[in-house]
């Protein structure tokens, strides 16, 4: 091989490194941390005169993926309302470095996200609806006090979340 | 068809009004066909100990999760005269893929296509798998997930094993229900 050829092989190798490590330290910054019954609770409960919207999802959930984007435009819509937006992933905690964080990279997720921390899936369920059967994704709005007024099973569109929205902030 | 399925549903909402509490829900009949396209009634089976009847999915992960633990299952209890039924639901999963995913994971079992989803609706189905068991007068005994391990690696609860144990040892159903998050069932639109 040529000097010149030599050259631009170890370039290209040291550009791609770059890259990769620049993927992986953004990978890393995003955080999500694991939510349990009491940190729940507490989300609950400090709801600071503004609405919770909150979203149950799983990277191997299609629906889910699906209107993923559509939460999107909608925190964005709605980033001058009262409203926290978060979201708490049904993947394993060990599959947030694999899977979850791409996945909300890949999104540009731009609200909280969680992944389920509960010892057993059945106490994250009934703890949010017990005539819920936990079927993904599903979306529940709670008001300014911590009271449940909503639950939008099943994939939504941004018509939908946004009527419902606009209906609570009145 | 249709004018059963109403007469199916208002004898189910009939049932859930006038069931007390701590009275199990029966189930009325109702036939579907399978992949191959053999009709098959819940009365075939009337003669069975128990009937399992798991809602299940081609394309869900977490259905799939289950294919190995499903036929196990199956093949541990079918010559116990429990009768075992999967019944796809999905809108958007065919007869042929049902049949095609059912013989590349070795499914023995009957499976059935819920065309229109109206099984589904009438059991009240939300996701796969979902399993609900029937006992010999079609009551329903157990409904739930199949055990508490998505993944297969750390089962605690072997919830539908346990219930059919004991339905076979003629014993209560201790634990009637539970819950698992799942895939949404996809409907036809309303």
């Amino acid at each position: 091989m040529k000097p010149r050829g030599n050259l631009l092989t170890a370039l290209l190798f040291l550009f791609s490194i770059l890259i990769l490590t620049t993927d992986e330290a953004q990978v890393r910054e995003l955080k999500v941390e694991k939510i349990d019954k009491k940190k729940l609770e507490d989300i609950l409960k400090n709801r600071n005169q503004k609405l919770l919207f909150l979203n149950l999802w799983a990277t191997w959930c299609v629906p889910c993926r699906e209107e993923f984007p559509d939460i999107i435009k909608l925190v964005n819509d709605y980033k001058n309302k009262p409203i926290d937006f978060y979201g708490i992933s049904i993947d394993y905690p060990d599959e947030v470095n694999s899977k979850v964080i791409p996945f909300l990279k890949k999104q540009k997720a731009n609200f909280t996200s969680f992944v389920n921390g509960f010892d057993k899936d059945e106490d994250l369920i009934n703890m949010l609806d017990k005539n819920w059967n936990g079927a993904l994704p599903s979306t529940f709005i709670f008001d300014k006090s911590g009271k449940k007024v909503s639950l939008l099973e099943g994939k939504q569109t941004y018509k939908i979340f946004k009527n419902e929205l606009d209906r609570l902030l009145k | 068809m249709k004018r059963n399925t109403f007469i199916s549903l208002l004898f189910l909402i009939f049932s859930l009004i006038n069931t007390k509490a701590d009275e199990p829900i029966k189930v009325t009949n109702f036939t579907l066909k399978d992949y191959n396209g053999k009709e098959h009634s819940l009365t075939d089976y009337k003669n069975s100990k128990a009937i399992v009847i798991i809602f299940i999915a081609t394309q869900c992960p977490v259905s799939n999760a289950y294919n190995e633990r499903m036929e196990k299952l199956y093949q541990d209890y079918k010559d116990k005269n429990v009768a075992f039924i999967g019944i796809n639901s999905n809108k958007q999963e065919s007869i042929e893929e049902i049949a095609e995913h059912a013989k590349k994971h070795n499914l023995n079992f009957t499976i059935l296509k819920d065309t229109g989803n109206k099984i589904a609706d009438m059991f009240n189905a939300s996701v796969t798998p979902e399993v609900f068991v029937l006992n010999k007068d079609f009551n329903i005994m157990y409904h739930g997930r199949i055990d508490d391990s998505r993944r297969g690696d750390n089962i605690q609860h072997q919830d539908l094993r346990k219930a059919l144990d004991e339905i076979l040892s003629n014993k209560n159903v201790s634990v009637k229900e539970t819950k698992a998050f799942g895939c949404t069932i996809k409907r036809v639109e309303q």
